[in-house]
């Protein structure tokens, strides 16, 4: 007995858990949330599948767009030439930038990164080559896209790519089974010499082409499980880096070292909206829709479900990251904004009457009953769609709300088996983007199939004309004019609700390392979330 | 066939059948499910896929509109060599691959907590019954039953926040800590000790006082029998009367139990896994529900099937030889 207690005690002491001071150096990030890590950093794949440090981290584009300044940086590519008709662009490639294993990089990388990608078309995840013709090799530092038809929007998706070596990715004939262990790429940290199922590390790559000031030298990647765990592992200071969900983030995470702990959710993004379907009937009327609009408070929503992180939205649903597109002169009795006596007003005129139990009805005597969807894990979500659910009650609408698993939700949502749900939209970097999403007939797919965007099936006729204008020109002050008249359109037809701007998870503890953004030097998003605006970020930290 | 061994071979066949009916529900009720991988994979790339390329991805996945039946012989013939496919969300990883990761750690953590709370549970019933009416068995009952109804996610959450988190006595989080290697070594092995210690006693705590009365019952039943009079009667020593006769006798029934839980042990403790981020199976199942991961699904159910035919077969055979009545 004493024997077994002596052993017991020998085995707890040597296995005591190490001191948290870690070596100085090891930027600690947590952005992915799996159970345990699996190796792979194929750049083709989506994230999930292949670690996230393969596109934030590991693999560059030509050109990182930043949300904030909303500008693209050059990143791999110095600059970029349109030629006289918009059929093609020429890129210039950065010189004096190597391969992890020595080698230069070269236009051929890049000609064979897109061309690559043609010939295996798992692989063109963004479609490049629907619109691209040719990617051709002008000298040893330009390269020239040429397009099938005048689309400038294409650009944005050319320059988000990353780039591969052509002497590793020429011998592999299944790209998507590839799984890329040992990547060779040009990103600041690039050599996995720690991998284990609970943690990796990456060291910092030697032959990066931007000079740093002591930067971190290795970033580790602890697996957290969920998000509750991410967070208690941020709470303690053990992590440098993360885009978590963090509820009360003032009391919990910066109240216990408000020194170096700091959060920043900028809303640059997309806006979260409340999709109508448009084939149900009421839901067609514009005029119901955007009394549900007004009967929706808000403010409300957003400190119940969003403890007030995310701002209220911009109501042509463009936020902040749009601000040199976005149309200022609006009317302000618009319908993104709360007042339920108008709600109610518009809906008496579009024929809904209140009836005995409260419930409004039609002259046929139907009852305006709806149901609401929402995704049954994200409790943000579901305390949202709690408030919009008795907001419209109060209106008189008979609302039922419903919560599904993901996966069902999804497929509801994409398929358009819904009456009402919540849903995030499409960015991009100009109101193009988003509004193609929400209001081009092209987008409008029946109901059955399942659609990547244009959940609601609405489709403006004014906007092919406008997308053709759009796509057609390289000019600013041209597709500035045609963003204005897509968000006149969008106000005056109403065919989705905008909730809030969606706010970008990030989190910094700056006790050993500086350089975060924050809202005092807001150069780039905080947030790890969005790749590869996670480079601007990693090459401006310095160890203290 | 007659006698034990016939017995043990009759055993097997209805076990292997059953093992035929659990593999085949295995296989359709995951297809039953609402929405299918192809739109997970999709949500996966944010909704952003082309159609050409998911097209071609559907491919690249094997998800095939081949007919039902089909899929099924084909699901059948690689499932016998453990082959389930390739997982969709952990792609391109074999799902059998990401099955072991698991299983190690599940075997580990919750194959020592069910062993450990069946021989205390059951030492300390056994105990309650020969000494029954005494302070052992008036306490020790009632209070593991109560400590036992807490739920056990709530104590794993309990110890995390008292131990981890606020004295920082204990580990947080995973199966062993930093800059240990894995393999055998003392290092390694302390810190899998250590960083067990807390989810393996939430979960013996919880579930010790379950065994102990089963066997507290049982025995007290079997302790009123003739036999246990002759034999003390005869001038049996105490221990060889308690051991050898009431204990043999009564433990029948926990070991049936037994059985079932072991071979649920592999379904993991989801919850005391979330907790303490052990990798472990139970998170992995969780996932591929979520995920609709169909080969990953697949595998692992028919883990924990086998598992749970195998463990109760071992029983069996384990009842068959302690049953003095089946000599």
């Amino acid at each position: 007995m004493t024997l077994l207690r002596l052993l017991l005690l020998l085995l707890f002491v040597s296995g005591c858990p190490s001191s948290r001071l870690d070596e100085p150096g090891v930027l600690v990030i947590s952005q992915e949330q799996q159970a345990s890590w699996t190796r792979n950093f194929n750049p083709f794949l989506a994230s999930g599948m292949a670690r996230w440090a393969t596109r934030a981290v590991i693999y560059e584009p030509l050109f990182i767009y930043n949300r904030l300044t909303q500008k693209y940086t050059p990143w791999l590519g110095t600059e970029y030439t349109w030629n006289e008709d918009g059929t093609a662009v020429d890129v210039t490639i950065r010189q004096g930038v190597r391969w992890s294993d020595g080698v230069p990089l070269t236009a051929n990388d890049v000609a064979f990164t897109f061309n690559y990608i043609k010939q295996h078309k798992g692989a063109d995840t963004g479609a490049l080559w629907s619109f691209l013709s040719s990617v051709d090799i002008v000298d040893e530092h330009t390269v020239r896209f040429t397009f099938q038809r005048v689309y400038t929007p294409g650009f944005h998706a050319i320059s988000q790519s990353p780039i591969v070596p052509q002497h590793i990715w020429q011998d592999i004939d299944t790209p998507l089974t590839f799984t890329n262990e040992t990547p060779v790429a040009t990103g600041p940290y690039i050599e996995i010499d720690v991998f284990e199922t609970q943690l990796f590390e990456m060291k910092r790559n030697p032959l990066y082409w931007q000079p740093a000031n002591n930067p971190p030298k290795r970033l580790r990647f602890p697996a957290l499980i969920t998000n509750d765990q991410a967070n208690l592992a941020l709470i303690r200071g053990e992590v440098d880096w993360a885009g978590n969900f963090l509820p009360a983030a003032e009391r919990i995470f910066v109240a216990p070292n408000p020194e170096h702990h700091n959060y920043w959710f900028p809303a640059v993004g997309g806006s979260i909206y409340l999709y109508p379907n448009h084939t149900r009937p009421p839901l067609n009327d514009r005029n119901v829709r955007k009394a549900l609009s007004l009967a929706i408070d808000r403010q409300l929503l957003l400190k119940v479900a969003m403890y007030e992180y995310a701002p209220l939205p911009h109501p042509t649903g463009l936020t902040d990251g749009y601000l040199r597109w976005r149309l200022e002169d609006i009317n302000p009795n618009h319908w993104v904004q709360y007042d339920p006596e108008r709600a109610g007003q518009m809906l008496d005129a579009a024929g809904w009457t209140r009836g005995t139990d409260g419930i409004r009805v039609n002259a046929d005597g139907q009852r305006l009953s709806l149901t609401l969807q929402g995704v049954s894990g994200w409790s943000d979500w579901v305390r949202a769609v709690q408030v919009i659910s008795r907001n419209l009650r109060t209106l008189g609408v008979d609302v039922h709300l419903v919560s599904y698993d993901f996966g069902a939700w999804f497929h509801r949502t994409q398929t358009g088996d819904f009456d009402l749900t919540m849903g995030w939209a499409d960015e991009g970097p100009a109101p193009y983007d988003v509004y193609k999403a929400l209001m081009s007939p092209s987008k409008v797919k029946p109901i059955g199939d399942p659609s990547p965007n244009n959940w609601h099936r609405f489709g403006a006729p004014e906007m092919t004309a406008l997308e053709a204008q759009f796509e057609q020109t390289t000019e600013f002050e041209t597709q500035h004019n045609i963003g204005l008249e897509m968000q006149r359109i969008f106000l005056e037809r109403a065919p989705a609700i905008p909730l809030f701007a969606a706010p970008a998870w990030g989190e910094s503890n700056s006790t050993r390392f500086t350089g975060f953004p924050s809202q005092d030097n807001p150069y780039a998003r905080l947030s790890p979330n969005h790749p590869p605006e996670t480079l601007l970020v990693l090459t401006a930290l310095e160890a203290r | 066939m007659s006698g034990r061994f016939g017995f043990i071979i009759r055993r097997l066949f209805f076990y292997v059948l059953a093992a035929w009916v659990a593999l085949t529900l295995n296989f359709i009720v995951p297809r039953l499910m609402p929405g299918d991988p192809a739109s997970n994979l999709f949500a996966k790339f944010q909704g952003n896929l082309k159609p050409e390329a998911m097209e071609a991805l559907k491919e690249t996945f094997g998800f095939t509109d081949a007919p039902l039946w089909q899929q099924y012989i084909n699901y059948l013939s690689h499932a016998v060599y453990g082959d389930f496919g390739i997982s969709v969300s952990y792609y391109p990883t074999p799902a059998s691959e990401i099955i072991w990761t698991g299983m190690a750690w599940t075997l580990l953590l919750l194959g020592t907590s069910v062993c450990l709370s069946f021989v205390i549970g059951t030492l300390m019933g056994a105990w309650a019954a020969w000494r029954r009416g005494t302070w052992v068995d008036n306490i020790l009952p009632p209070l593991l039953s109560f400590i036992g109804s807490f739920p056990y996610f709530w104590l794993a959450l309990l110890g995390l926040w008292l131990f981890g988190f606020m004295l920082d006595w204990l580990p947080v989080r995973h199966a062993y800590g930093r800059g240990v290697t894995p393999g055998l070594n003392l290092p390694f092995i302390s810190s899998v000790a250590l960083h067990a210690f807390m989810p393996a006693l939430t979960l013996v705590i919880v579930s010790t006082g379950g065994w102990l009365l089963t066997m507290r019952n049982t025995m007290i039943a079997a302790l009123g029998e003739d036999y246990i009079h002759y034999a003390q009667a005869r001038g049996l020593s105490e221990p060889r009367v308690f051991m050898n006769y009431a204990v043999r006798n009564s433990i029948l029934p926990s070991l049936t139990s037994f059985g079932l839980a072991l071979g649920f042990v592999l379904s993991g403790a989801l919850l005391t896994e979330i907790v303490f981020s052990y990798p472990g199976q139970g998170f992995l199942l969780l996932e591929a529900v979520q995920t609709q991961d169909y080969p990953l699904l697949q595998g692992l159910f028919l883990t924990i099937t086998v598992a749970v035919l195998f463990a109760n077969w071992l029983v069996d055979i384990l009842v068959a030889l302690m049953d003095p009545r089946t000599e």
